[in-house]
C-alpha cells in the first residue's frame, strides 16, 4: 500500500516541481523547508525540554507546572504544524526517500506517542494546574511520563537525521 | 609549517580515516551535533525572545537567562567538539565552501554580540529585568542573535546540501 502511494505521489506535477533541481528558485525550497523543520525542531525540544525538566523537579518552580503548559503549549503545537507542514513538502519531494524508510517509519511511530504525552500535560492540568504535584504517585508517574517523553524526542530527532543515512528499502 | 599543512596533517590522521571509514561514526557524530545545535539554538532563542519582550513577559529577564543560559553553554561545546570531529574528517572540503566561512564567521559574530551585551547593555539590567518590554538596545541584542543564530542554521544546512 505504501509503495504504492510512493508510486502515485512521484508522478505528480507538485513532486516534480519540488524535486526540480535545474532552477534556482525550485532547488531552494527543499533546504529552506529543511531548515524550517529543524528551527521548528528548536523550539519543540527546548519548550518540552522545560516542561518535562518541572516534572523531574529540576528547574523553576516558582510558576506552577499548569501555568508553564498554558504558556508553553501554543509554542508546542505551532511548531508541531509548522513541522507537519515542511515534513509533507520533503517528503512530496522524494516520496521514497520518507515513506519507504524504516527509520522514517519508526520516527513517525515515536511520534505519536511523543505527542500522546505531551496532549496529555495539558489535558491533565487545565482543570487543576498542580494534578501532578498533589500526590506521591502522581509525581513518580510524572517523573516516568518526562524521562520518556526527553528520550523520545531525543530519538524521534537522531532519527530525522539518520533517515539520510540508514532504513532504505532494499528492493 | 602554515596553516593548509595544518589541515592536511588534520586530513591525514588515524582518527579522521576512521570516521571516513566507519559506516556509523561520521552519521553518529552529526547527529550529536545536530542535537547539540538544536539546544543552542532552541535556549539562545527563548533568551532572546525574553529580550524581545516576547516570551515570559511575567518573569524577570534575569530568571529565564539563568535557566537558559547553562544549557546554550553546553550545548555549544558538545556543538563544538563534535563538529571538530566532523570537520577533521574532510578538512579541505569545507573548507572549500563558503557556507563553511559564512558559518564560523555569523558564530563569530553572535560571540561578539553576546559579548558586547554582556559587558555593556546588561549593566543595567536591574532597571529594566522586570519590565515585559525591555528598552531598544535590549531588544535589539535579542534580535540580533536570533537573526545571527538562525543564519547560522541556514549555513548549516547548506553545508550539507552542497
Amino acid at each position: 500500500m505504501l509503495q504504492e502511494l510512493t508510486d502515485w505521489l512521484s508522478r505528480t506535477d507538485l513532486s516534480a516541481l519540488l524535486s526540480d533541481t535545474t532552477h534556482l528558485e525550485t532547488w531552494l525550497i527543499i533546504p529552506l523547508s529543511q531548515t524550517i523543520h529543524i528551527l521548528s525542531v528548536a523550539v519543540v525540544m527546548i519548550s518540552i525540554g522545560v516542561l518535562n525538566l518541572r516534572l523531574l523537579g529540576v528547574g523553576n518552580s516558582k510558576q506552577t507546572f499548569g501555568r508553564l503548559t498554558t504558556q508553553l503549549t501554543p509554542w508546542i503545537w505551532s511548531a508541531l504544524v509548522i513541522l507537519f507542514v515542511t515534513g509533507v513538502l520533503q517528503t512530496l519531494a522524494e516520496p521514497s526517500r520518507e515513506l519507504l524508510n524504516s527509520t522514517f517509519q519508526l520516527k513517525m511511530a515515536l511520534l505519536v506517542i511523543a505527542v500522546a504525552i505531551t496532549i496529555s500535560y495539558r489535558v491533565t492540568t487545565t482543570k487543576n494546574p498542580n494534578y501532578w504535584d498533589v500526590t506521591a504517585d502522581r509525581r513518580r508517574m510524572a517523573r516516568f511520563l518526562a524521562s520518556t517523553s526527553l528520550v523520545l524526542w531525543l530519538c524521534i530527532l537522531s532519527a530525522g537525521r539518520l533517515i539520510a543515512y540508514f532504513g532504505a528499502f532494499e528492493s | 609549517m602554515g596553516i593548509v599543512d595544518l589541515f592536511q596533517w588534520m586530513n591525514d590522521t588515524s582518527l579522521a580515516e576512521s570516521i571516513r571509514d566507519s559506516v556509523w561514526l561520521f552519521p553518529m557524530f552529526e547527529t550529536i551535533h545536530v542535537a547539540a545545535i538544536v539546544l543552542v539554538v532552541g535556549s539562545i532563542a527563548r533568551l532572546d525572545l525574553r529580550l524581545a519582550g516576547l516570551v515570559a513577559r511575567n518573569r524577570p529577564v534575569t530568571e529565564v537567562q539563568n535557566e537558559m543560559l547553562p544549557w546554550t553553554w553546553a550545548s555549544f561545546v558538545v556543538a563544538t567538539v563534535f563538529g571538530l570531529l566532523l570537520f577533521v574528517s574532510k578538512p579541505m572540503v569545507y573548507l572549500s565552501m563558503a557556507f563553511f566561512d559564512v558559518k564560523m564567521i555569523l558564530i563569530l559574530l553572535a560571540g561578539l554580540n553576546m559579548l558586547t551585551f554582556q559587558h555593556m547593555t546588561f549593566r543595567s539590567v536591574g532597571r529594566w529585568d522586570r519590565d515585559p518590554l525591555p528598552p531598544v538596545a535590549v531588544r535589539l541584542a535579542g534580535g540580533l542573535s536570533l537573526a545571527f543564530w538562525i543564519s547560522v542554521v541556514v549555513c548549516g544546512r547548506f553545508i550539507g546540501f552542497v
